[in-house]
């Protein structure tokens, strides 16, 4: 593996990198022969040599993840697996820092990198960037203010990146448009505003392209806005459906929501989705219900709040839900990744969608139904539920915040929250993030007022509690962890994970660290240390032969590679 | 970009007290360390959007980068700065003498333009993405300027816009425009869109030629008449055009120039 990486290495520079090379690709090793989640057979790769920005449909739907990281997650499965072995445990310890763009403008960036045929794209804030992948250096910048007067999430302009699609790239900026930028100049196409009637709405996300239409949701949902995702022409910017994960007059589940409630019930849909191309279904987290920590004023489940959905991609209708969280009074959003996983689940070969919800539990569903198949409680301070029933349901503590205080695990961040997790098909383990932590949740009932937050009351931290992160490995094969590390560091991170088809995962870990570990044994085989408190999750991806991971922390992004 | 001028001054004097008078003087006549910014000819011939560029991304002689500010107290400097020059937004709608929709069909067909140049109208970027975006271009130049930079184009000629010719070590011909550049490192952009990535120590030759991609023909191509038009075009969609919608920063010198911090 060394020595034909230093071929690849040698005949780039020799040739200058130049056209003979451009189809140079990291040593590939041979993954195990099962399909994986929504893969097509033989769908061709359209992105074509370096410097050369076209992604078709079909580069989307590829489940492995060499050069190119097309997406957030870098695919649509939502693993973060890159099947690139240059990378390795025996010479990991090798790894050198090749550049770092520094971005000036608002941080610290949550943004996963985009590359393309060695363009990367990142986002900061409403800018967006396409940099040169080997080098950092700016090709352009498409630069737009910040908005102001925003509150809450949006009011720190988080933004995690770009959506590519053809020669175009797609984000959404933290006042909630959705820009269409042309991905050779940077100029802008089409701008949509695409949440309107609450000035509470914003957007953090990264979108999501699905059949020549871009995904996006919102944030605001701690403020009392009504969580949609909505669906547009990818050409032109035409709006082609819009789910309302909270259902009006009418419709089931409305009985949670009396009177106008169903417009300020939360549900937001703040982080991108993943797509099985096969079932023709996306899958898509909903936030908390608002408000946060006052049930009293939405009686019953609150759908669909806290919940997985599974929809149609070319209609927006829901096929099922799942929800972690009925009722939740703990700011228990259900957007961390679903994670697409084809494996054999207790003997038998399954399509899943695994996932660490921020409730502390881990879940595993049959992605074609919804049907639960198994929960793991992966926190060890937990105490808002007794456990899951055999529907799946958790057995509610009935912990109810009121004036003076209840005190709850986890606590309002949650047993795991954004920061990405990822399934290794190398080691079979699941990959993720979790905080230990709880807190005195307090309540009073208040009204929506646009302009404010709504979470009605709030939260205070135990008295001498130390927040803790582990980097924790469950094996899906045997059903439990392989290992859990925990960190040492002055912050929590809030920094996820990749994994590598050579065992490795990658973090930002709790002492500006980032670091690569072996992911069979939790082993730590390098660190390097950016310097600042990393809040984004790492990304995989090669240039003539040579395979880096990139990382976002603090304002800067940086890229390593072997030397 | 008509909206909210007054104010936008105001806040521009403000923001130009607080960070631009200390070198450039009050009244923008210079002082001990920054140039006379009102008067001298080099800056007041400069376009609305580089006057931006340079107060967002400070220069190499050494004024700091102000984009803490933000692009709209950028901007509201921008404009404020004009009237201390005595220069506003060109009042040009007096001199158009063309027909803006017949310019329209010729921007987008007849005269290619289009195939260069983006320009965003009614809300939609449309164009090629090689040339700079022309949305805004009619604001900061008189009919005279523009016709002018359509017959005779490259007088001056726009440094980021210099074609550049290399030739690497191996025989390849590259032409194309550089989109970011370092003492290791060169990026140039062909026609196709393409990024080609060089390492310097490739290239056996690179040639920065004193021309664009431009066509030097308009004055021959194109009727008196429709060169009215097309100008006509142009400020009628700068009219029209969202503050968003002005051309990104394209740095040609790699990462954006270091500076110091006030």
């Amino acid at each position: 593996m060394m020595r034909l990486a230093k071929i690849g290495f040698g005949l780039a520079a020799a040739s200058c990198l130049l056209l003979a090379v451009d189809r140079e690709r990291a040593p590939r090793r041979v993954v195990e022969a099962a399909a994986q989640p929504g893969a097509k057979a033989s769908a061709p790769a359209a992105i074509g040599g370096i410097g050369l920005i076209n992604v078709q449909q079909s580069d989307l739907e590829q489940t492995d993840i060499e050069d190119n990281w097309v997406s957030y997650n870098g695919d649509y499965t939502g693993r973060r697996y890159s099947n690139m072995t240059q990378i390795t445990p025996a010479n990991v310890g090798n790894l050198v820092a090749k550049w770092v763009f520094h971005t000036r403008e608002v941080g610290p960036l949550e943004v996963t990198p985009v590359v393309i045929a060695g363009v990367m794209f990142i986002t900061s804030a409403n800018d967006a960037y396409a940099l040169d992948a080997k080098t950092g250096m700016e090709l352009w910048h498409h630069a737009r203010a910040i908005t102001q007067g925003l509150i809450d999430d949006a009011s720190s302009h988080h933004n995690r990146g770009i959506a590519i699609l053809g020669t175009r790239v797609y984000m959404e900026t933290d006042n909630a448009h959705l820009l269409c930028l042309d991905a050779r100049s940077g100029n802008l196409i089409w701008d949509v505003l695409y949440a309107t009637g609450n000035k509470n709405y914003g957007a953090t996300s990264a979108p999501l392209i699905v059949k020549n239409k871009v995904l996006v949701g919102t944030s605001g949902g701690d403020d009392g806005v009504r969580g949609f995702l909505a669906a547009f022409d990818a050409q032109t910017g035409r709006e082609v459906w819009r789910f309302w994960t909270i259902p009006g007059p009418g419709e089931k589940g409305n009985e949670s929501w009396p009177g106008d409630m169903y417009l300020h019930g939360g549900g937001t849909t703040w982080m991108p989705g993943t797509f099985d191309p096969e079932l023709n279904t996306l899958y898509w987290g909903t936030g908390n219900p608002t408000p946060d920590y006052d049930g009293s004023v939405r009686p019953g489940d609150d759908l669909y709040t806290s919940s997985l959905l599974a929809l149609d991609p070319d209609t927006g209708k829901l096929k099922w839900y799942f929800q972690y969280s009925p009722h939740n009074l703990y700011d228990y959003d259900a957007l961390q990744t679903p994670v697409l996983v084809n494996a054999n689940f207790k003997g038998q070969p399954r399509k899943l969608v695994v996932t660490a919800s921020r409730n502390g539990f881990l879940y595993i569903l049959d992605r074609t139904n919804g049907k639960y198949l198994y929960s793991k409680k992966f926190v060890m301070a937990e105490n808002w539920a007794t456990g899951i029933d055999d529907n799946g349901r958790p057995i509610s503590n009935n912990l109810t915040p009121d004036e003076k205080g209840v005190f709850v695990c986890p606590s309002e961040s949650g047993g795991t929250n954004w920061y990405s997790p990822s399934y290794s098909e190398t080691t079979h383990m699941f990959y993720f993030r979790s905080m230990e932590a709880c807190s005195i949740f307090t309540s009073k009932t208040e009204p929506f007022q646009e302009g404010l937050e709504y979470y009605s009351t709030g939260t205070r931290t135990p008295t001498g509690q130390i927040t803790k992160g582990y980097i924790n490995a469950f094996d899906l094969k045997k059903l439990d962890f392989a290992w859990r590390n925990p960190q040492i560091g002055a912050t929590f991170a809030w920094a996820g994970v990749m994994s590598t088809a050579t065992g490795l995962v990658a973090f930002g870990d709790d002492a500006h660290n980032f670091v690569i570990l072996n992911g069979r044994t939790g082993m730590p085989l390098w660190h390097f240390n950016v310097g600042q408190t990393p809040r984004a999750s790492p990304m995989s991806y090669a240039v003539s032969g040579k395979q880096y991971f990139a990382l976002a922390a603090g304002d800067d992004v940086f890229a390593f590679a072997l030397p | 970009m008509g909206q909210g001028q007054v104010s936008a001054v105001d806040q521009g004097a403000q923001q130009f007290q607080a960070n631009c008078s200390g070198c450039h003087g009050a009244d923008g006549k210079g002082g001990d360390k920054g140039p006379a910014i009102a008067t001298l000819p080099s800056i007041v011939a400069r376009s609305d959007i580089e006057l931006i560029k340079i107060v967002r991304d400070g220069t190499p002689a050494g004024m700091p980068s102000f984009e803490q500010l933000g692009d709209a107290k950028i901007t509201a400097v921008v404009r404020y700065l004009r009237t201390l020059q005595g220069k506003t937004a060109v009042s040009n709608t007096d001199e158009m003498t063309g027909d803006a929709v017949a310019g329209r069909v010729l921007y987008f067909n007849k005269g290619q333009c289009s195939s260069c140049h983006m320009v965003n109208t009614a809300g939609v970027g449309q164009g090629g993405f090689i040339a700079s975006d022309l949305t805004g271009y009619g604001a900061y130049h008189t009919a005279k300027a523009i016709r002018q930079a359509i017959v005779q184009p490259d007088t001056p000629l726009d440094p980021a816009s210099r074609v550049v010719e290399v030739q690497t070590k191996t025989g390849q011909k590259l032409i194309g425009v550089v989109r970011s550049e370092d003492n290791f490192n060169l990026a140039l952009q062909t026609e196709d869109g393409r990024y080609h990535f060089l390492m310097r120590s490739s290239l056996a030759e690179v040639n920065y030629k004193q021309y664009s991609l431009m066509p030097r023909d308009y004055g021959t191509r194109l009727t008196s008449k429709e060169l009215d038009d097309l100008v006509s075009f142009l400020i009628v969609t700068s009219k029209n055009a969202p503050m968003e919608a002005l051309p990104p920063r394209r740095t040609r010198h790699g990462n954006r120039t270091a500076t110091s911090n006030k």
